[in-house]
This record gives C-alpha cells, sequence and structure tokens, in this order.
C-alpha cells in the first residue's frame, strides 16, 4: 500500500478552481518531483497534503491508509507529516536553535535528533544562538529543512526549497537529501520545485502540473527533455 | 432621482425650521440633544470611518470647545451664538498643535496617546479657577441673549450644525481630500507611491474633525447653560461616538444616522421602561456593540450593503 | 529628606504600576491586541475580593489573591476562545479595539449597577499598616512587598517566554500563528492561554489595588490609562523597559501629587507625553 494516495483532488478559492481532479500514489522511501509554472497549483496541493489548505477541496487524500484531507495541520504533522515552507518562514523571535527546537514538539520518535541535524548541517551548530533571520538565505533554508526534519516525519514536503538561493548552496542542501535517501529509512520526499533538471535528477518519480491539471506522470527517468518542457508550458 | 441629497437637504431643514413649532421644551431640547450627537458620530467617523485614526480621546475637543465659548463669550461680552464657529476654531487650533505630536503614533499608542491628552486636558480644566475649576461655571453670557427665544434658536443652531456635518462629511468624501483620504486609509504605502501627502491629509481630517466635535460641544454646553469638567471632557462622549458609528457602520455616511438613533432609542427606552438607572443603557449598547463586532464587523448598514452588493454581483 | 522619601515611595507604587502593565504587554506583545477591558477587569478582581471578604469575614484577604487569580485565567481563557480569537482573525485591527472596548462599558456598568458607585477596599490587616525606619526614612511594609512582587513577576514571565518551551511556543505562534500548526501546536489554545495568564496578571494588581486604596468601578480607566502608559514607556517586546516605565510614572505622580495636591496624575501623564516625544520607541533601545 502506498504511503501517500491523492485521488481525483480538486480545490476550489471561492469561485476560483485551483486543482481540477490530480491523482497520485508515492511509496515509502520515494521521491516525487512536482513541478510546473507558477500558479499552476503547486502550493496549493502540498497545503491540502499537509493540512493548511484555506480552500474548499474535494477527492480524496490517504497517508498511511487513513484519510488525511481536511484534518487539521496540528494532527497530521503529529502523524508524520512535515512540510518545508516556501520562504523558510523561520520564526524571527527565535534563535536558530530555539527554531529547530520547535520541530521536535510532534514528539515523535525516530533517527532524527538535535546532534544528528548539526552533523548533517554543521554550520547551523556554529550560529546555533543567532536570531534564525540574520542567518543567509542558504542557510535559513537548512534551519527549515532540520526543523522539518525533527519531527521524524515519514513524509516530507519541500516547497521551492532553492528558490532565490546560490547554486553551491541548492548542491549543498539536495546533497544533504541525497545522503537522507541514501540511509533508506523510508522517508518518502514530495519535492516542489521550478528547477526541473536538479529535481529529476534527484527523484523517482516527476508529476508536471499546469493550471491545476496534471499534464505528465510517471519514473522520472522515462520522459526527455522535450516531453517534459512541452508538459510544464503547455506547448 | 438625481438630485435627491439637494432634496434631502430641504425636507430637514424644513422640519428643523418647523419642529420648535410642533415640538415642547423637552423634545426640543432631547432633538438637539440627538442631532449634535449625530454630528459628533460623523465628525468621529470622518476621522475613524474614512481616515483610520480611531480616537479615544475626542471628548477634549467637546470641553475645548464648549469652555471656550462660555468663557470667551462672558470675558469679551459677545453673544454666545456667535461664539460657536470660534469655539470650532479653537478646538481645530488645538488639534493642529498636538498633530505633530500624537502622529508620531500608530493604531493603538495614537487611540491611548489621545486619550491620555484628553485626560491632561480634564485636569487642567479642573486646576483653572477662571474656569470654575472642579464645579464648573454657568453660561453668564446668557444676559446677552434673547432669553424668550433662547430654546428655539439653541435648536436651530444644533440643526444647522447636525445638517453640516452630514452635508460636509459628503462633500468632503467626494473631494480630492476625501479620496486622499480613503486612499491612505486603504493602504498607506500605494497612496504615498502614487502622491497622496499622507500627512497632510490626516492633519486636514484631524483638524477638521475637531472643529466639528468643538462646534457640537459649544453647542451642546450652550443649551444647558452650564459647563462643568466631568460633563465636558466625560469619556462616554467618545464611548457614544465610537458606539454609535461602529453599530450604525463605520466608514458609510448612513451608518452614523442609523447608530444615533438606536442609540437614542436604546438610552429613551431604558429609562421609560427601567425607570431609574442610567447605566443599563450602556450595558445594552456595549451587548450590541459585542454582537455587532462578533457577527456584522462592518455594522448595521455595512452589513446591509454588503447584502446588496453580493446580490447585485450575481446579475 | 523629604523628597527623597517621596521617590522611595513613589518607587514602590511604581512596582503598582508596573503589575497594571505586565497583562497589557503580555496581550499586547503576543497577538497585537490592545485590550481596552484591562483596567475593568482589574477593578472586578477588586471587587471579587471584597465579595469573598465579606462572604467570609473571618479569613484575611491576602489568602483571596491566589483564587481570584485563577478564576481569572478562567475568564481570559474563555474571553479569548469565544470572543477576541475571531476578532483578532478577521484582519481589521479595529476589531479587537471595538469589541475589548464594549466589552469595558459592560463590565463597568454592570459593576455599577451591582455594586453601587460608593468606594470599597480591602483591609488587609495590620500588614498593610506595618513599616519600618531605614536611613530616616519610613519604608510602608506592604508597597515594598508590591514592588518585591512585581519585580518577582516581571522576572518569572521574561523567564517564562525566554528559557522555556512554553514560551517558544508563545513566541513561535505570535510569529507564525499558521506555520506554527505544522509542529503540532494549536495556536488558538495558546492564545487562549496567554489571555488567561494576562488577566490572571490583573486580577492580582487589581487585588493589591484593593488592599492599598480604595476603588470605585470608574477606577478601571485610570489604571487602563497607567497600564497603557507603562506598556508603551516599555517599548514592544521589553519587560523591563515596563517595570522602569512603572516606576518613573509612581515617582512622577507622586512628586507632583506633593508639589500640586490634587493633580498627581497630571504629572505622569505629563511624563509620559514628554517621554514619547523624545524617544517615540519607548525606553528599551532594543525592539523587535
Amino acid at each position: 500500500m502506498p504511503l501517500l494516495e491523492v485521488d481525483a483532488l480538486q480545490v476550489w478559492y471561492g469561485d476560483l478552481q485551483a486543482l481540477y481532479g490530480v491523482s497520485l500514489a508515492l511509496d515509502e522511501g520515494g521521491v516525487l518531483a512536482l513541478i510546473g509554472a507558477n500558479g499552476a497549483g503547486k502550493s496549493t496541493l502540498l497545503a491540502a497534503l499537509c493540512g493548511l489548505l484555506e480552500g474548499r477541496a474535494a477527492g480524496a487524500v490517504r497517508f498511511d491508509g487513513r484519510a488525511a484531507l481536511g484534518r487539521p495541520a496540528e494532527a497530521l504533522a503529529r502523524e508524520g507529516i512535515a512540510l518545508v515552507p516556501e520562504g523558510r518562514m523561520l520564526f524571527p523571535s527565535l534563535s536558530v536553535e530555539e527554531n529547530l527546537l520547535m520541530g521536535t514538539l510532534t514528539r515523535r520518535r525516530g533517527p532524527w535528533t538535535l546532534a544528528r541535524v548539526y552533523q548533517l548541517f554543521p554550520i547551523l551548530e556554529q550560529f546555533r544562538g543567532r536570531p534564525a533571520t540574520a542567518l543567509s538565505g542558504g542557510q535559513q533554508q537548512m534551519v527549515a529543512v532540520a526543523r522539518a526534519l525533527l519531527s521524524n516525519p515519514r513524509l516530507l514536503l519541500c516547497d521551492e526549497i532553492s528558490l532565490g538561493l546560490a547554486p553551491l548552496v541548492v548542491e549543498q542542501i539536495y546533497a544533504a537529501l541525497a545522503s537522507i535517501r541514501a540511509e533508506g529509512s523510508g522517508l518518502a520526499i514530495v519535492l516542489v520545485e521550478q528547477d526541473v533538471q536538479r529535481a529529476c535528477g534527484v527523484a523517482d518519480a516527476v508529476c508536471c502540473l499546469l493550471k491545476g491539471r496534471a499534464t505528465l506522470q510517471g519514473r522520472a527517468d522515462d520522459f526527455d527533455h522535450a516531453q517534459i518542457a512541452r508538459a510544464y508550458f503547455g506547448h | 432621482m438625481r438630485h435627491w441629497p439637494l432634496v434631502a437637504l430641504v425636507v430637514c431643514a424644513a422640519l428643523a425650521a418647523a419642529a420648535p413649532a410642533l415640538l415642547d421644551a423637552g423634545w426640543l431640547r432631547l432633538a438637539s440633544e440627538v442631532l449634535l450627537m449625530l454630528a459628533m458620530a460623523q465628525m468621529w467617523n470622518l476621522l475613524a470611518g474614512y481616515t483610520g485614526l480611531v480616537s479615544l480621546g475626542h471628548q477634549a475637543f467637546i470641553g475645548i470647545g464648549a469652555y471656550f465659548l462660555f468663557y470667551v463669550s462672558d470675558r469679551f461680552d459677545l453673544h454666545p451664538f456667535a461664539l460657536v464657529p470660534l469655539a470650532g476654531v479653537a478646538g481645530a487650533a488645538v488639534a493642529a498643535l498636538i498633530a505633530p505630536l500624537l502622529f508620531r503614533l500608530r493604531d493603538a499608542y495614537f487611540s491611548v496617546g489621545i486619550w491620555v491628552f484628553a485626560e491632561i486636558v480634564y485636569v487642567l480644566a479642573t486646576k483653572t479657577r477662571e474656569l470654575g475649576a472642579t464645579s464648573g461655571v454657568p453660561l453668564k453670557s446668557i444676559r446677552l441673549v434673547d432669553v424668550e427665544h433662547f430654546a428655539r434658536n439653541s435648536f436651530w443652531i444644533s440643526a444647522a450644525v447636525a445638517l453640516a456635518a452630514v452635508a460636509g462629511v459628503r462633500r468632503l468624501m467626494r473631494s480630492r481630500l476625501g479620496l486622499g483620504l480613503m486612499a491612505v486609509r486603504d493602504n498607506e504605502l500605494a497612496a504615498t507611491s502614487i502622491g497622496v501627502d499622507v500627512w497632510r491629509n490626516r492633519l486636514a481630517a484631524f483638524v477638521i474633525s475637531a472643529f466639528g466635535c468643538a462646534v457640537a460641544g459649544a453647542t451642546q454646553f450652550m443649551g444647558t447653560m452650564f459647563v462643568s469638567p466631568e460633563a465636558a471632557f466625560d469619556v462616554n462622549w467618545v464611548v457614544a461616538m465610537m458606539f454609535i458609528v461602529v453599530i450604525g457602520g463605520i466608514g458609510t455616511l448612513a451608518g452614523p444616522i442609523i447608530g444615533t438613533v438606536l442609540y437614542f432609542a436604546l438610552r429613551e427606552g431604558f429609562a421609560a421602561w427601567a425607570g431609574v438607572s442610567g447605566s443599563w443603557y450602556l450595558v445594552a449598547m456595549g451587548l450590541v456593540a459585542i454582537a455587532v463586532m462578533r457577527f456584522a464587523p462592518r455594522g448595521l448598514w455595512g452589513w446591509v450593503l454588503e447584502r446588496r452588493n453580493a446580490r447585485g454581483d450575481r446579475s | 529628606m523629604d523628597w527623597l522619601q517621596t521617590i522611595v515611595n513613589g518607587l514602590m507604587l511604581g512596582g503598582l504600576y508596573g503589575l497594571f502593565g505586565l497583562g497589557l504587554a503580555l496581550v499586547f506583545g503576543v497577538m497585537r491586541v490592545v485590550n481596552l477591558a484591562h483596567g475593568e477587569f482589574i477593578v472586578l478582581a477588586a471587587y471579587g475580593g471584597t465579595t469573598l471578604a465579606a462572604l467570609l469575614p473571618g479569613v484575611s484577604p491576602l489568602w483571596w489573591v491566589l483564587p481570584v487569580a485563577v478564576a481569572a485565567f478562567g475568564v481570559g481563557y474563555a474571553l479569548q476562545a469565544l470572543l477576541v480569537n475571531r476578532a483578532v482573525r478577521s484582519g481589521d485591527p479595529l476589531t479587537p479595539l471595538m469589541l475589548t472596548f464594549g466589552l469595558a462599558v459592560v463590565l463597568r456598568n454592570l459593576m455599577v449597577e451591582v455594586f453601587g458607585t460608593n468606594p470599597q477596599a480591602l483591609d488587609g490587616g495590620a500588614f498593610t499598616r506595618a513599616g519600618f525606619d531605614l536611613w530616616g526614612l519610613r519604608i510602608a511594609l506592604f508597597p515594598l512587598a508590591v514592588l518585591a512582587l512585581a519585580a518577582a513577576m516581571f522576572f518569572a514571565l521574561q523567564w517564562l517566554l525566554s528559557r522555556t518551551e512554553w514560551g517558544r511556543i508563545v513566541r513561535a505562534t505570535s510569529d507564525n500563528f499558521r506555520i506554527v500548526r505544522l509542529m503540532g501546536v494549536q495556536p488558538n489554545h495558546v492564545y487562549n492561554t496567554v489571555m488567561g495568564l494576562a488577566l490572571a496578571f490583573a486580577a492580582v494588581a487589581g487585588m493589591l489595588l484593593a488592599l492599598r486604596t480604595s476603588f470605585t468601578p470608574y477606577s478601571g480607566v485610570e489604571r487602563l490609562l497607567v497600564a497603557f502608559e507603562v506598556v508603551i514607556l516599555g517599548g514592544l517586546g521589553s519587560f523591563w523597559g515596563a517595570f522602569a516605565g512603572g516606576m518613573a510614572l509612581g515617582v512622577a505622580q507622586l512628586l507632583g501629587q506633593k508639589f500640586d495636591s490634587n493633580a498627581g496624575s497630571l504629572y505622569s501623564h505629563l511624563l509620559f507625553f514628554v517621554v514619547l516625544i523624545v524617544w517615540p520607541t519607548g525606553l528599551a533601545r532594543r525592539g523587535r
């Protein structure tokens, strides 16, 4: 049974429809690249998955066999869904370490501890006492990812983690994700990215959205550049 | 009917002219109070609803206007009626003076800051012997007045003030200043970027609303022929203004009219029904305000407008 | 010497003033809500104390401080849950302002109807009248205890917010109401607790007020203004600034009263204005 199942998901914001019946599945340990242009519906889909959706939804989302659509984010977090939000969304009043510790509030058991996270991103340990927003963009992204990991999730949702960051930093973060993957802990990852190459490089499966519809789905290696470009832009 | 505002103005003026012949002294007094309260509410609405500044200290201008009229008319042997507009100028002048200080404060800080200012003015009034200190002072310049027609003339002045306030705010909101105000209220940054001078617009609204309240305050106390600090600077003035505007519909012209009617209906209703105590109507007002904030934050008229717009969109 | 005595008394009064502002500062700092009913809650707690004292006359009123505070916590929690949370979420800063103003009017006038307008007070017994001499100054025990209690409560709150997990949760919720849910936090519950705590502080302040001086249902307005001045002098997010502000106001009030017998509050208000002109962001240099 897949860890995550999305079944004909539709979302409306008032009278505006944002998703038109998207379906997908993700197994434990799988990595899905969710690509598409701005406004395609990627963030909406993630919001629906983690319980932060502010619109009306129809269809089904099942996490570990249990219904997840419409349930509050607080509950889903405790069941093992973690989101690295677009724009990082660190807490400005908290230090780096305090931001990280916020991730441990779900009290889930698992391999991720503060020590382990500092191993993964050593620079954070150096800056642990600093206000989180005093760090560079790339470092803040590391904090955001680490914060999500500290809740010991089974499903990690990453919303545009490479946005606005220098390539070198993006390399570091993706390398970290790859190393997590290699450990085989069973953590499933959904990567929302505009950088298609980057995302497809590390993912097993890809789903491309265009104006709320899935225009391409399947294994990442099955598609060539031209096919992806067509699905992305619509022509 | 294209000219309905003009028609309404003429009708109201006619009613006001006829009223003293139709109503007895007690009702005339009440009518004066209602009209002046409406004027004050429109002034508060100008500042809060159209400019976005919530003042919890507007009672200061009511008192300043009243005291100015009482003192100056007596001291300089001037007819109190002549002093009504001058009292407004006094209020406006004070507003212009303290604006640079108060405008450094934003939102809640401004609201409380101006309340502190009102308290300071209140205490100063209680300490000034020439103004009667804590016990207040009667309208000594009454000696200059045609006593027989005083009540009637005061009423007409109240009516004029109310009509001027409503018509004035309406006219203002259609002017450049008014549009500028609403732009600033809605989005200060955007307004600045299109060249609206935020500071000057806010100052203008602040000064005008102070002028209006001072005129209304002066007229109110002139009519009762007595002023005391506790009555003139009572925070319940701003409580009434705020409730009238909020419950009626902030940022609309009709809202304060509805609110004023409701306010006095409650007040007189409670006085007649419950007999004695004056505080219960305030409890009722407070409960209505809480309910409105909870269920219809744009006020009663705002709620009506919303339903009308919603229906309009369907077509 | 006389002036020194006044200053010392003013500092101690400032402790109580600081307490008036503590709850307000908490709510304002965390939720950006201006609770205009704060003064009325202070007075309501004072009436709670006098009612309990009337029901059980043998017991010293000092015992009632804690139960009244606990009751106030419950009231605050419910108030936030039922009314204020929705008002805050409306996005319009006017809505919570008007809501709490409405609440203030309701409470104030209900108290007038239920308790009347005659001044009341609590008698704390010998403790509230005791004092000792130090270096030629008369130190009254009760105000000193209030100052110490205020300092302790300020310290405790600051410590709670900066060094405990609960404090982290509160600060994070204040920063980002939506995102904090991703960590399993229920932000509404957090806000409810904060309001409860704020009203508990107000209740303690109210009880101490009743033990120190007489009060009427209209005493809330004056206390609200003081509380606000304390919060604003402290600047956003600084509790120590607020505490210092409270003491400055206390000194200004008593010095002013000494100099000009019936207008003490005028001088504390003027001090507030002067400080605001010179330091618009408050006494604390560290802002958020």
